[in-house]
């Protein structure tokens, strides 16, 4: 791109036009959301009017948001999906480096076989009522932990750390070897520390996977009172149960919840379950961004 | 290690274990060792800490992957309601192929995967290619930040976001139709225009990340390649179609194929949550076929049955593409 001095004007034009059709995509990426986002924060009295065009709140108003995050079931589900999702990335990251560290092993016997192993789970699932009967059978149906452990090593992101632990320099490992450090401590202490990078995006991979994860919980879990956030959302938002959020008793009378705009209040919702998704939004970018361009490049 | 390809692929790609082994091919016969008594107590003493520390994982596997497809041979029984189940062969296959209601979850499906492969797939290549023409890095990312976003986005927010959208009285495109002198459409209870819902939402979670898969694969092509299209006095386009293009067809190929090899998925999450009493005839698809039958009306034998029709189906069309790319482009899926 030497010659960027002497552009002609049909490029120009070219260029303008690209980059237009871009900001487009940016609009239509964008403009729902954020039209959204106003609606939960504009003024009660003028939800009724507000155009689903428009990106700005009229008015301004916390009503929905305190209204939404001192509802019991909001509050249930925010602390549900917090320790759920924790106690998944957690398992998740430990099962999946301790597993990969192993398999990053030139020598290790059988190796290859459960190398297969792990690809046929890649290509073969046989579906959920299968997996609904397991969790029957193990007595899991209405825990939690159906939800928390199903899964809980992910064969993908257990083929990425492995392709990272197999690039950790030999020389460091001899090193340790000839400290004495037995393979639990040259794991602990040597890879570890040097995989933080890599397992910081596993970590975030399985953050989101774990925040957005709905269907085993809604398939899993009757007790409502165990439901994670988008169990929540979707029953409100997707199935349109209005009185799981607003309250029978709201409703008939037409008092607290049943005054603010549905519109809003869904829209509220929808902005309280993403909130964790935003707040880590820059470091997804760093880590998923990096980790997707560097396996491409390096292949 | 061989081949650029990419994001999901990146992680498919790694999966090439096995064949990224070959350079240690004399730990295989070490491994076979095993069947020798001599050196086995070495070999225990030597790997024992590594196995255990794999051993979660392991269980995890076993449990979670292997345990299910064990559970699957009730597609070939008759469920009762005191164990144990009958033997009945292949009886809940016949019974589901002469159903009506399997070939018109069957066709949903294929119409929409088609749907999806032909008005999807292209648009993250055309959006990574005009991004690559961005000269001003920051420019490219900001730009970037912003359409990567709803790939981070749970389908259940995705759906809320789409029926406020596509709202009949509020929503932005319905205003826009009626600014201009429409009818407003309630696109989301209307057969007709239901899976052209499905395949815009997924342009508009999906055509900015996947792009990031094809704009790694244009990073990486040799910019010499373009120094020399330049010397011959080539313009953006002829620059684009006959550098830039032919540097990704492997990876178009690669991702192309896994898709096909998804063809019966269609994915549930998305449907599930855009389905309605009124649009569900046009997009019920096998796995909310699968969910429905057997989580709703407890035809377990039948459900199970759909699922495994549709597993053994989704295999074979995962492996055969794979070869099928490994011949023509020498990437595979994994």
């Amino acid at each position: 791109m030497s010659n960027s001095v002497r552009r002609s004007p049909l490029e120009r034009v070219e260029y303008v036009l690209i980059v237009s059709t871009l900001l487009l995509l940016v609009v239509f990426t964008l403009q729902p959301l954020l039209n959204l986002l106003a609606l939960s924060f504009t003024d009660p009295s003028k939800v009724a009017g507000f155009s689903g065009l428009s990106i700005i709140p009229d008015g301004f108003s916390l009503d929905v948001w305190t209204l939404l995050l001192q509802h019991p079931n909001v509050q249930r589900g925010l602390f549900n999906s917090i320790w759920m999702t924790t106690t998944s990335v957690l398992i998740g990251v430990m099962g999946t480096a301790l597993m990969a560290w192993g398999l990053s092993r030139p020598g290790l016997p059988g190796r290859r076989l459960i190398f297969l192993m792990v690809l046929v789970t890649i290509v073969f699932e046989p579906g959920i009522i299968p997996d609904y009967f397991l969790m029957k059978r193990m007595g899991l149906l209405n825990s939690p932990w159906s939800v928390i452990l199903y899964k809980a090593v992910s064969a993908w992101y257990l083929i990425i750390l492995v392709r990272f632990f197999e690039e950790i320099p030999k020389e460091l490992l001899e090193a340790a070897e000839l400290d004495g450090a037995n393979p639990f401590q040259t794991f602990f202490m040597v890879v570890l520390p040097l995989a933080k990078p890599a397992l910081a995006t596993i970590a975030l991979f399985y953050f989101v996977l774990h925040w957005n994860e709905f269907f085993r919980s809604m398939i899993y879990l009757n007790d409502q009172t165990k439901w994670p956030l988008q169990v929540v959302l979707r029953q409100f938002v997707i199935e349109g149960d209005k009185i799981a959020i607003v309250g029978a008793n709201n409703a008939n009378n037409n008092i607290g919840l049943a005054q603010i705009n549905i519109r809003a209040l869904k829209a509220g919702m929808i902005f309280i379950t993403i909130l964790p998704i935003l707040a880590i939004y820059p470091l997804i970018l760093k880590y998923f961004t990096k980790g997707t361009m560097s396996g491409a490049l390096k292949g | 290690m061989a081949e650029p390809s990419a994001g999901p692929l990146a992680v498919s790609k790694n999966g090439n274990v096995p064949k990224a082994e070959t350079s240690s091919k004399g730990q295989e016969s070490a491994s076979r060792l095993l069947a020798s008594s001599g050196s086995f107590g070495a070999q225990v003493r030597q790997w024992w800490p590594y196995y255990a520390m794999m051993a979660p994982g392991l269980i995890f596997f076993i449990i979670w992957h292997y345990v299910p497809i064990w559970e699957a041979k009730m597609a070939f029984e008759q469920v009762r309601i005191i164990p144990p189940n009958i033997w009945v062969g292949l009886k809940n296959f016949q019974v589901l192929f002469s159903s009506p209601i399997f070939y018109q979850v069957l066709a949903n499906t294929l119409i929409i995967s088609g749907m999806k492969i032909l008005f999807v797939f292209p648009v993250p290549i055309i959006v990574a290619l005009l991004l690559n023409e961005i000269r001003s890095g920051k420019l490219r990312g900001t730009l970037q930040s912003a359409i990567y976003l709803p790939h981070f986005l749970s389908w259940v927010v995705i759906s809320g976001v789409f029926i406020a959208l596509l709202s009949p009285t509020d929503g932005a495109v319905n205003q826009i139709q009626t600014a201009l002198g429409f009818q407003p459409v309630s696109y989301m209870t209307n057969t007709g225009t239901i899976r052209w819902v499905l395949v815009i939402s997924e342009i508009w979670r999906s055509a900015g990340w996947d792009s990031l898969l094809y704009l790694a694969a244009i990073f990486a092509i040799d910019p010499q390649l373009y120094e020399a299209a330049e010397m011959d006095g080539a313009n953006r386009w002829q620059k684009i179609w006959h550098v830039t293009i032919p540097g990704i067809v492997p990876t178009i190929a690669t991702l192309f194929i896994l898709n096909m090899g998804m063809f019966l998925s269609a994915d549930l999450n998305q449907v599930i949550n855009m389905q309605n009493d009124v649009n569900a005839s046009t997009i019920d698809i096998l796995d909310t076929y699968v969910y429905r039958l057997g989580l709703s009306t407890g035809e377990y034998a039948l459900a199970t049955a759909a699922g495994l029709f549709k597993a053994v189906i989704g295999m074979i069309l995962v492996v055969t593409s794979h070869l099928v790319s490994k011949k023509l482009t020498g990437k595979g899926v994994w």
